[in-house]
């Protein structure tokens, strides 16, 4: 009778197109016949195909198996998933060598259940499901106590942060009354205001417009320019341009929204005084539509004077 | 390639409905059943030409059912088509072998062995991509099978197999069928993400 290894030898060799036509379909109706005998066939073709990819085969094996198996492309693809297979594997063998010296607690017990009488195995699955079935209790009660604890020390925290607070809130409040107490305490002087203003109104035409003034005096860090809206400049958007007279460009903003202010419906926005020396300006608006285009308003004229 | 059907010689005999159905019936009055006894006989031939070193297994195969599906609406009594188809696939392989014979030429033009044609690299880095996801999809206890089943060379090879055995508490036999399936069901996988990135 033969052996499982001589058998494994003659499935190469018929892999290998090695083997007479009688004997090839000797082995082909064992196959189809057996299902056994198949699956060993096709583990065969796998392990000499991996043999191939690893240059583990004699030069006539190689030769007949480049002749067998490098000829249709399911065989190829074979080839090459067992070349990237070899390449996964050489990558993790480090790795997976530390798995396979400790291997998993459940297939140790397995291993250790198979091993048992059937009396044996019955009991020690009781044991197994009665201790399962307490170590899930104590888990869920375990849970529900450590979720209550949790509340609490919530509970804790946020009274604890919100007596912080006030204590904070009341050392601010301390704070402030002393620091009103001194300025009441100074004498009194008059400062100069830190925005200097500016209001532009349309004139008849607005283009005829008298200079308005811009008085800056030394404190003065921002320059707040307000121009009032007439009811036809109803645009979503504003932009501004201010220019000195001879066209020197100074500033240019965009963006603008009209609102509502004592003087009627305004576009307005700051400009630092560092920006503007003391001469005449002109200062451009337009309407911005929703397709984005700009259409002119009006011009302004204004001179800046500076001490 | 060698043509399936000599098509150069006589006019091809084409598969119609009507003898496709013809051998269906003959596989099982039921069509459902018969449709899985078509499908494993055609596995069958596939493996066959592919086991005989033919370039297109497929079509071979395809070529055996219709000529057994031609003799059954010819009236030919078959009791068991799979053997039938099995004997035409045996013919066939003789034909090709006939057919190969006739292409011989002198030893100084023949051509070198097969080898793999060098692939692109961007190809083989997006196999090693799919690959590894797969294996990531993969049971812990596949994974460690697959990559330790087939890791290593010769005694390296043959110390893990063994190890794997008493690891997992099943015979060789087993064990080699088992990391078989899992190589097969990861090349599957591997084979449609490639499919399903290309």
């Amino acid at each position: 009778m033969r052996s499982e290894r001589d058998d494994e030898k003659l499935m190469v060799q018929y892999l290998l197109g090695n083997l007479s036509e009688e004997e090839q379909v000797r082995i082909e109706d064992r196959a189809f016949a057996d299902a056994n005998y198949l699956g060993a066939l096709e583990a065969a073709e796998a392990d000499l195909i991996d043999a191939y990819v690893r240059g583990e085969l004699s030069h006539s094996e190689r030769l007949g198996f480049e002749r067998r198996f490098l000829t249709s492309s399911h065989r190829r693809n074979k080839v090459e998933f067992a070349r990237d297979l070899l390449k996964v594997t050489n990558e993790s063998k480090t790795a997976q060598n530390a798995l396979l010296e400790r291997p998993s607690a459940w297939l140790s017990l397995i291993n250790l259940f198979r091993g048992w009488n059937p009396a044996l195995q019955f009991a020690g699955i009781l044991a197994l499901l009665i201790s399962v079935a307490g170590a899930s209790w104590l888990l869920v009660e375990n849970r529900a106590i450590r979720s209550r604890v949790a509340a609490l020390e919530t509970e804790r925290r946020n009274l604890e942060t919100g007596e912080e607070q006030l204590r904070r809130q009341l050392g601010e409040e301390q704070d402030r009354a002393g620091k009103l107490a001194a300025e009441l305490q100074k004498p009194q002087s008059v400062s100069a205001p830190v925005v200097a203003s500016l209001v532009l109104f349309p004139g008849l035409s607005r283009a005829e417009t008298g200079h308005a003034q811009l008085a800056l005096n030394p404190s003065a860090q921002l320059a707040h320019i307000e121009i009032v809206l007439e009811p036809r400049d109803d645009y979503p958007r504003y932009s501004s341009e201010i220019r000195t007279r001879s066209g020197e460009e100074v500033l240019i903003r965009g963006n603008l929204r009209r609102h509502r202010s004592a003087a009627g419906d305004v576009v307005s926005f700051d400009v630092p005084t560092n920006t503007l020396d003391a001469g005449d300006y002109e200062l451009t608006l337009k309407g911005v539509g929703t397709g984005g285009s700009a259409q002119d308003l009006g011009y302004y004229y204004f001179r800046v004077q500076k001490p | 390639m060698v043509d399936p059907v000599g098509e150069t010689r006589r006019q091809k005999w084409s598969l119609t409905q009507q003898a496709f159905d013809g051998l269906l019936a003959t596989l099982s009055p039921d069509r459902s059943t018969a449709a899985d006894h078509y499908l494993a006989i055609r596995r069958n031939l596939v493996r066959l030409f592919e086991w005989r070193g033919c370039s297109t297994p497929d079509e071979y195969a395809d070529e055996a059912i219709n000529r057994c599906a031609k003799k059954i609406g010819e009236g030919e009594e078959i009791r068991d088509v799979g053997t039938y188809c099995v004997g035409i696939a045996r013919m066939l392989v003789l034909e090709m072998s006939r057919e190969r014979g006739k292409e011989a030429r002198p030893l100084d033009n023949a051509p070198e062995p097969q080898t793999m044609p060098p692939e692109p690299e961007g190809d083989a880095e997006l196999r090693m991509e799919c690959l590894r996801r797969c294996l990531d999809e993969l049971s812990t206890d596949n994974r460690k099978l697959i990559l330790h089943y087939y890791q290593g060379e010769k005694d390296e090879k043959i110390k893990k197999r063994k190890e794997l055995t008493q690891l997992f508490g099943v015979p060789a036999g087993t064990l080699r069928m088992r990391a078989l399936r899992v190589r097969e069901t990861l090349q599957l996988c591997a084979d449609n993400c490639l499919r399903g990135r290309g």
